[in-house]
């Protein structure tokens, strides 16, 4: 159903859903719908640069607890209208967006730490707090979640769970879906549910790992138990300039073949070595690529994981070493690079490739993606790192960059230019091997490659999606869904 | 339009999500209207459709937000999402836009007169704004720790600095007043003067270079002026919790005699903690870092009159925080930040004033 603000119908839901969860907490004043129609993907940027209309939600609201989610998804499931879930609206792929209007349903008022269970290490949280928060309150006393991403200071808990994002120290401490003990979740028809309390067992397929990443089509998780850790003794860095990219994914591939432990790994292309790495940390490092990795725990092991390491880097690959100042400095500003003056921004067109694949494949998916941007789009700049590294490969961060210039004024012409690249590097990444993301998640941005990418199983996510959310309540038109 | 001169600042804020999380004001309504990215999405949108400046929701939302400048002090760039925010109240007043009770207030304000009425001459004089006389232990001690250390000083009362018009958007008015208020200072042949409230502080500091107003006197607040008397202090301060001031920190590059202080005074803090920002340990400090704005609204001066709700909210904020309510003591440089805690809370609250005269 789409409300017309002048029809007694919106007056009608208005009021129930005031009642579901308090007056004060509806909103449904300009600034309220325009503050939800606005997150990090491109196109809904864009478009408000150019002073477009963006789609809004009619409503915004914003329960305190899984009991008022409930009530607002059935009062959603009544009159038949969407619900889009939406957490910090730091999303890059437009998942979040309320595309056909209804009630965006905000999830920060539920942001209180529930327990931190010191005996198991834990801390049991609702999903609306601010990862930045959660992480400051166990710091607090001694720990850390590990998940530490640029978007950690607007992200919720809730945001990374629902599409399955990675922090910077992902490679030892992994993924959230690894961080991830339990969840409470008000499904689609307001049902709230909780899975089983340990991620280990034999009791059947694992519904955590269902409602993870299904970025609000399934459901909202309303309440999540995280592993937590005690903050490291020693945190160590290091990094070399390897002569070409090859040579520098080589060294990288085979620190994780040899199955140290390092938290973090990351390899710049010699393009963005050469620009972004300069920018950031305001060094000449010279030409080549730059890898840089880091090891955290207890000193003497962090000294002896180094020293192996270091081997590698040194002896095999003939890496040239930038020293420990050289790894701290990307340490150090492993969050500058997302501040506005180092990130690119309008009116600029840009967008991150994420595409994650194993050793055997991760070179051939970035050369195909490199190759096909440069051919079809010879005005775009292509340039990548590779984060997220883990035993069997790792995530290629590809960018794609048009300059101002090169950007059509017209913003239809724009967004066209915009998906065509999309189009082009995705199918050529799926082609050779790649998988269509590693942190991002898919939202409106992907949606459409979903059936490319999972083939004949896709029909299986949609029998799921279609039985859980018979009425397609529940974010519609994201994930291909 | 005055937020023409921002236009850098709204395009690099209006995007970004990396100050989100010190939003205080958004912390606490959860909207993201009441952040600084969404606040300057619609500012831009102002500048590409000038009529949107009279909706009536934009305004709500330019005036609901505490000017607590912690996203500028915290981006790596400090990009000025603040200023931008107090160009769009000044195009707002400049177009007759103002909303009532903005108007009410302003109209309050300047109906009383600028200039400060100071006991007599003096070479030190210690200004007692509305906010610091409703604190008579303020002044109690403060008046303690200048007899023991044999100052003598003239008190200005009344007057106005001209800041809450100045964040409220009455610009020309603001520069008149502060003017006025200088004038009257000059007139007592102060060298020095004392103040307890930042914002007062950061008026003779900042907005009189910003005005081009000469202000001869040297000003002080009053954390730097008790330092300076090398007093020795017999009792110590014991276990406490600073709030930062808006003001001192994020309007005054982190002024350091807040802390000096209470580590003359034998401060002790339970907990020190780094932050991503500054790199340094940061002593006696409050809640989990020292990032977020705890003053309930100190940058908007008069954040308590045009939004009680929002700045009982915070102030609850703040109490959620405290780790043991029946023991912790908070410390504030700001008498406005006690004001609104006592009010709004049962949290023990002493301004750095009273804590000092009560180590003597």
């Amino acid at each position: 159903m789409f409300v017309s603000k002048d029809s007694y119908m919106f007056e009608m839901i208005r009021t129930e859903l005031a009642d579901a969860v308090g007056s004060e907490y509806v909103g449904t004043g300009d600034s309220d719908k325009f503050g939800h129609s606005i997150d990090y993907y491109w196109i809904p940027e864009m478009w408000h640069d150019r002073g477009m209309p963006t789609p809004k939600p009619d409503f915004v609201v914003h329960p305190g607890s899984a009991e008022e989610v409930a009530k607002v998804v059935k009062i959603a499931n009544q009159y038949k209208i969407p619900v889009v879930t939406w957490g910090g609206g730091s999303g890059s792929q437009g998942g979040a967006l309320p595309i056909a209007g209804g009630i965006i349903l905000d999830t920060k008022r539920m942001n209180k730490i529930l327990d931190i269970d010191e005996q198991s290490l834990t801390v049991t949280a609702e999903t609306g707090i601010i990862a930045r928060h959660l992480e400051w309150a166990v710091n607090k006393k001694g720990y850390s979640t590990m998940h530490l991403p640029a978007s950690i200071s607007c992200a919720t808990i809730g945001g990374f769970l629902a599409h399955r994002g990675t922090g910077v120290l992902s490679t030892k401490w992994g993924k959230i879906e690894d961080m991830v003990m339990s969840l409470e979740v008000v499904t689609p028809t307001g049902e709230i549910i909780k899975t089983l309390p340990v991620p280990r067992h034999a009791s059947g397929p694992d519904l955590t790992m269902m409602f993870l990443g299904s970025e609000g089509t399934l459901g909202v998780i309303t309440k999540v138990t995280l592993k937590i850790h005690p903050k490291p003794a020693a945190r160590e860095f290091r990094a070399y300039l390897f002569k070409d990219f090859h040579t520098a994914m080589s060294a990288g591939a085979d620190l994780m073949r040899s199955r140290l432990e390092p938290c973090a790994v990351r390899l710049y292309d010699e393009t963005e070595t050469l620009t972004h790495v300069k920018k950031v940390f305001g060094i000449d490092i010279g030409s080549g690529a730059y890898l840089v990795f880091g090891f955290d725990g207890e000193k003497d092991i962090v000294e002896l994981q180094m020293k192996h390491a270091r081997k590698i880097m040194e002896e095999k690959y003939n890496g040239t070493d930038l020293g420990s100042k050289g790894g701290d400095l990307w340490w150090k500003n492993k969050y500058k690079f997302f501040y506005p003056g180092f990130m690119f921004h309008l009116p600029q067109a840009f967008g991150t490739l994420d595409t994650v694949a194993d050793f055997a494949h991760i070179e051939k998916v970035y050369w195909a993606m490199k190759k096909a941007v440069n051919e079809k789009f010879p005005k775009a700049r292509f340039i990548g790192h590779f984060s997220h590294w883990y035993q069997w490969g790792c995530m290629l961060y590809a960018r794609f960059i048009f300059e101002g210039k090169d950007v059509p004024e017209d913003p239809r012409q724009a967004a066209a230019l915009y998906n065509a690249v999309w189009d082009v590097a995705i199918r050529e990444a799926i082609k050779n091997g790649g998988v269509i993301n590693e942190h991002h998640g898919v939202g409106l941005k992907l949606g459409r490659y979903m059936k490319d990418l999972y083939a004949n199983s896709f029909p299986i996510l949609e029998g799921i999606k279609k039985t859980l959310d018979p009425n397609n309540i529940m974010n519609p038109g994201k994930m291909g869904l | 339009m005055n937020i023409d001169k921002f236009e850098e600042d709204i395009k690099k804020c209006r995007f970004c999500f990396m100050c989100r999380h010190l939003s205080a004001v958004g912390n606490v309504t959860f909207r993201e209207a009441d952040t600084p990215r969404i606040r300057s999405s619609m500012i831009w949108g102002v500048m590409l459709d000038k009529s949107k400046l009279s909706n009536a929701d934009f305004i709500d939302t330019i005036y609901s937000c505490d000017m607590s400048a912690a996203c500028r002090f915290h981006c790596v760039n400090h990009w000025d999402e603040n200023g931008a925010v107090l160009a769009a109240r000044r195009d707002i007043v400049e177009a007759g836009l103002a909303p009532k009770d903005v108007s009410k207030l302003s109209k309050k304000i300047l109906s009383s007169p600028a200039a400060a009425s100071v006991s007599g001459p003096s070479d030190i004089v210690y200004y007692a704004d509305a906010d610091t006389m409703a604190l008579p232990g303020e002044m109690e001690a403060f008046d303690k720790i200048a007899k023991k250390s044999k100052i003598k000083y003239a008190t200005a009362t009344g007057g106005d600095c001209g800041k809450a018009l100045k964040v409220m958007g009455y610009w020309q008015q603001a520069k008149e007043r502060l003017g006025e208020f200088v004038d009257s200072l000059t007139a007592a042949k102060a060298k020095t003067v004392v103040v307890s409230s930042p914002y007062v502080y950061d008026a003779l500091v900042n907005d009189t270079a910003e005005f081009g107003i000469k202000l001869s006197a040297k000003p002080m607040h009053v954390s730097e002026f008790i330092l300076a008397q090398k007093l020795k202090f017999p009792r110590a301060a014991g276990e406490v919790y600073y709030l930062e001031s808006d003001y001192l920190k994020n309007y005054n590059s982190n002024l350091k005699f807040p802390r000096q202080l209470l580590s003359r005074l034998k401060a002790s803090s339970p907990a020190e903690f780094t932050t991503d920002i500054l790199d340094e340990e940061i002593p006696y400090m409050f809640g989990t870092n020292n990032e977020e704005s705890y003053t309930c609204g100190e940058g908007a001066v008069v954040f308590a009159q045009l939004r009680p709700q929002i700045v009982k909210k915070m102030a609850k904020y703040v109490e959620a925080r405290v780790g043991n309510p029946k023991a912790d003591v908070l410390i504030t440089a700001s008498p406005y930040t006690k004001i609104q805690l006592s009010k709004n809370t049962k949290v023990k609250v002493l301004t750095l004033t009273e804590l000092a005269a009560g180590c003597l």
